[in-house]
């Protein structure tokens, strides 16, 4: 059984590849909006022909005996009679049945035509399959549309650069996984915020390539944050914390808000249960792990590492807000302050 | 890269305060040309870590927090003032008298036949208002009332115990020996119970500000009669100037001001240059209060009080000072049992559990009032 369940993965693929590389042989393809329909429907025919051949008997019963489907279908793979035929319902079907080739299920076809009802399904198809030729399997990619349709938009252009792009950063194959899992809108996103965040990582935390892979492997969430306030945290992390990069990553800090980690961490320092470590790394009381203080609920955070109770945490955390507020409020008076001598 | 970075830093110790200061102590760091490498408010937090630690146990940490955040207000009506206006408005933004809170459920037990224990003396006619438990808000500034005074004096509500512990009563003559900048003067004053008040403090620019004070709640007639004496004096020597004259005394010392020493590099006493005053502290609180108490006619009372926690400061100083009576002027004094009184306000402070004389808030994020330490003696006819 398991051994059949990965052949039929891997035909799957094979079926993905062998569309995605004919649809790249046929540039277009994606041009269709310009062609005319009849044409459009034969070029379609081919492929979507080819591969309903194979994988007739995978397909739910419902597309094979429901008169309707299978009368709209027989006249497209025979080309000739097309004049007569609905060309968009036709087409429809194929991309249809190519995404049931793929190995989404009719539920998970269903859901994907009608999540951007304003893309064409064809682009849907390419699109989709240009995600299953990036090793990913139907279940994540459909679980990544559904969390962000407007993937559904994307050009399998942009799609390509952008995959190539995270290839370059070490985001290749096995990572994507988890990447389109933690935060789809990487493959959405405008190329120069992406770039922002990664010279952020590189040049001002001063991570190592390597550490900046790990960390967006672990964080993709990290690729949406705003660069200055990704600066901040860092710095936070490196002075405030006394946490070394290495320690950044594996901790996982940069995925954390940083008001959640600004209460923890203040709570622990003003408790006296956290330092700040000096110059050689050192401190009088042992801090305690990241992960407890980080990783765990605040139930758990409170009766083993801080050792102090949730009404007086609550107390702390409105504090805390009105003073990050005030003292912001008293850094911007001051820079004004600052600007107006420049003035004199 | 360098420049960025120190930027940065620059940018992120800004907005990552240490631990908040209130605005208007701040000093300018473009005025300082060199900076302490070791601030005051730091040599302050290590020394109460390893004295504090010790001496509160377990409770260190939630005290230590507290000190580091921002402390609790509480509003003094001023009755000098339309105080029932006052109390209707300060009711109105939620907040409740805590002083009424803590006494009338006693005042409503007509049938126990019991007198009360004289501990439960408090000094009359207070109206201190503050916000419930773990309410964060804050007081409006005072406002000038309709008779041309402010409405209400801002303070720790923990300022007020040592004044209600001294159980005025009408008539009483009353000193204040150490006295600026004034809260505690200016409550003393609201129980409408001085017949006579003294208000001293040793340093003038202090003295000044108390004046402002009572300038500004207290009409005309009352400070400019006899009522209200001001003076300037050292208060270790009120013993040979007028002693055995006062009913109420009320010895509120210098102290380390932990709250204050935590926050604010200005007059810190944990500058290393003041090392030898603060060691001399004890000495000097015993002084005071040793004068104070030979101030006190024969069968009056004192209370000591510091916004300190150390022991060294609170509870020695009363035991040191009492014996130095007895050993040097054979002059006998008692140290009244204050545990009805705490019992009475442990809804809106907490009470350190085990102080052997005296009695001693201590701050907490749920009610962020205090330290305040406060003993009431009685001296023997
Ligand atoms: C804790 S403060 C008093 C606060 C005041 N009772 C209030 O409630 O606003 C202590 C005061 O003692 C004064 N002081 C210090 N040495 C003194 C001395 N030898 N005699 C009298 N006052 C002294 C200081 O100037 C300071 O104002």
């Amino acid at each position: 059984m398991a051994a059949l369940g990965r052949q039929v993965c891997d035909w799957h693929r094979l079926t993905a590849l062998s569309w995605a590389c004919l649809s790249r042989r046929t540039p277009h393809l994606r041009e269709r909006r310009r062609m005319s329909p009849s044409l459009f429907c034969k070029l379609t025919t081919v492929c979507s022909g080819e591969s309903l051949q194979e994988s007739s008997c995978v397909r739910p019963k419902k597309y094979v005996l429901d008169p309707e489907y299978s009368t709209q279908l027989v006249p497209c793979l025979h080309g000739e009679q097309r004049t007569r035929v609905e060309p968009k319902s036709s087409e429809l079907e194929k991309v249809i049945s190519s995404l049931q080739d793929m190995g989404f299920d009719e539920a998970h076809v269903n859901s994907l035509l009608s999540m951007q009802p304003t893309v064409h399904p064809q682009q849907l198809l390419d699109i989709i399959s240009e995600f299953l030729l990036l090793g990913l399997h139907p279940e994540p990619v459909f679980m990544a549309m559904k969390k962000s349709p407007q993937l559904l938009k994307l050009s399998t252009v942009q799609m390509k650069k952008r995959s190539s792009y995270l290839r370059k950063l070490g985001l290749g194959e096995g990572k994507l996984k988890s990447l389109l899992h933690g935060c789809p809108e990487v493959f959405t996103m405008r190329q120069r915020d992406i770039e922002s965040v990664v010279k952020v990582l590189k040049e001002k935390c001063l991570f190592t390539v390597q550490q900046i892979t790990e960390l967006l492997h672990r964080c993709p969430a990290v690729f949406q944050e705003d660069p200055s306030k990704l600066e901040y945290k860092f710095q936070y992390a490196y002075f405030r914390m006394g946490i070394k990069q290495r320690d950044i990553v594996r901790s996982d800090f940069l995925q954390y808000s940083v008001t959640k980690i600004k209460q923890r961490h203040m709570y622990l320092e003003r408790l006296g249960r956290y330092q700040t470590p000096d110059k050689k790394g050192q401190t009088q009381i042992p801090n305690p792990l990241l992960k407890d203080i980080l990783r765990v609920s605040e139930d758990e955070f409170l009766a083993r590492t801080a050792c102090s109770s949730a009404e007086e945490f609550e107390v702390f955390k409105k504090l805390l807000e009105r003073e990050e507020e005030e003292s912001e409020s008293h850094v911007s008076e001051e820079e004004e302050e600052d600007e107006e001598e420049e003035e004199l | 890269m360098a420049a960025p970075v120190v930027r940065g830093v620059r940018k992120l110790l800004k907005l990552v305060d240490f631990t908040p200061v209130p605005r208007r102590h701040r000093y300018k760091k473009k005025w300082a040309t060199t900076e302490p490498e070791f601030p005051a408010s730091r040599l302050a937090l290590q020394n109460f870590d390893m004295t504090y630690s010790v001496q509160f146990g377990d409770l260190w940490p939630s005290i230590r927090v507290s000190l580091l955040s921002e402390q609790k207000y509480s509003a003094l009506v001023n009755n000098f003032d339309a105080w029932d206006n006052v109390s209707a408005k300060l009711e109105h933004l939620g907040a409740k008298d805590f002083v009424k809170e803590a006494i009338s459920p006693q005042e409503l037990e007509p049938e126990s036949d019991l007198s009360p224990p004289p501990s439960l003396n408090y000094s009359p006619n207070l109206r201190c208002f503050t916000f419930p438990r773990g309410d964060i808000s804050r007081f409006p500034p005072a406002r000038l009332g309709s008779l041309g005074l402010m409405d209400y004096y801002l303070m720790d509500a923990a300022s007020l115990l040592p004044v209600l512990a001294l159980g005025l009563q009408p008539g009483d003559t009353v000193l204040d020996l150490c006295a600026a900048p004034g809260g505690k003067t200016l409550a003393l004053l609201q129980t409408g119970c001085c017949r006579n008040l003294a208000a001293n403090d040793l340093s003038t620019s202090r003295t000044g500000r108390l004046q402002k004070v009572l300038h500004s709640y207290v009409p005309q007639d009352i400070r400019e009669g006899n009522q209200v004496r001001v003076t300037s004096w050292d208060g270790r020597r009120w013993g040979e100037l007028e002693g055995d004259t006062y009913d109420r005394v009320l010895v509120d010392v210098p102290c380390t001001t932990d709250r204050h020493s935590l926050h604010e590099e200005e007059n810190n006493i944990f500058q290393r240059s003041r090392k030898k005053e603060r060691q001399m502290l004890p000495m000097l609180q015993v002084q005071l209060l040793a004068a104070g108490l030979l101030a006190t006619k024969p069968g009056g009372h004192v209370v000591y009080s510091t916004c300190s926690l150390s022991h060294l400061q609170n509870e020695y100083v009363v035991q040191g000072a009492i014996e130095l009576l007895a050993n040097q002027y054979s002059v006998k004094v008692q140290v009244e049992d204050l545990s009805h009184f705490r019992k009475l306000f442990m809804d809106t402070f907490s009470f350190f559990p085990s102080c052997q004389v005296g009695e001693l808030v201590i701050p907490n994020l749920m009610a962020n009032f205090g330290p305040m330490y406060f003993c009431k003696m009685h001296r023997l006819p």
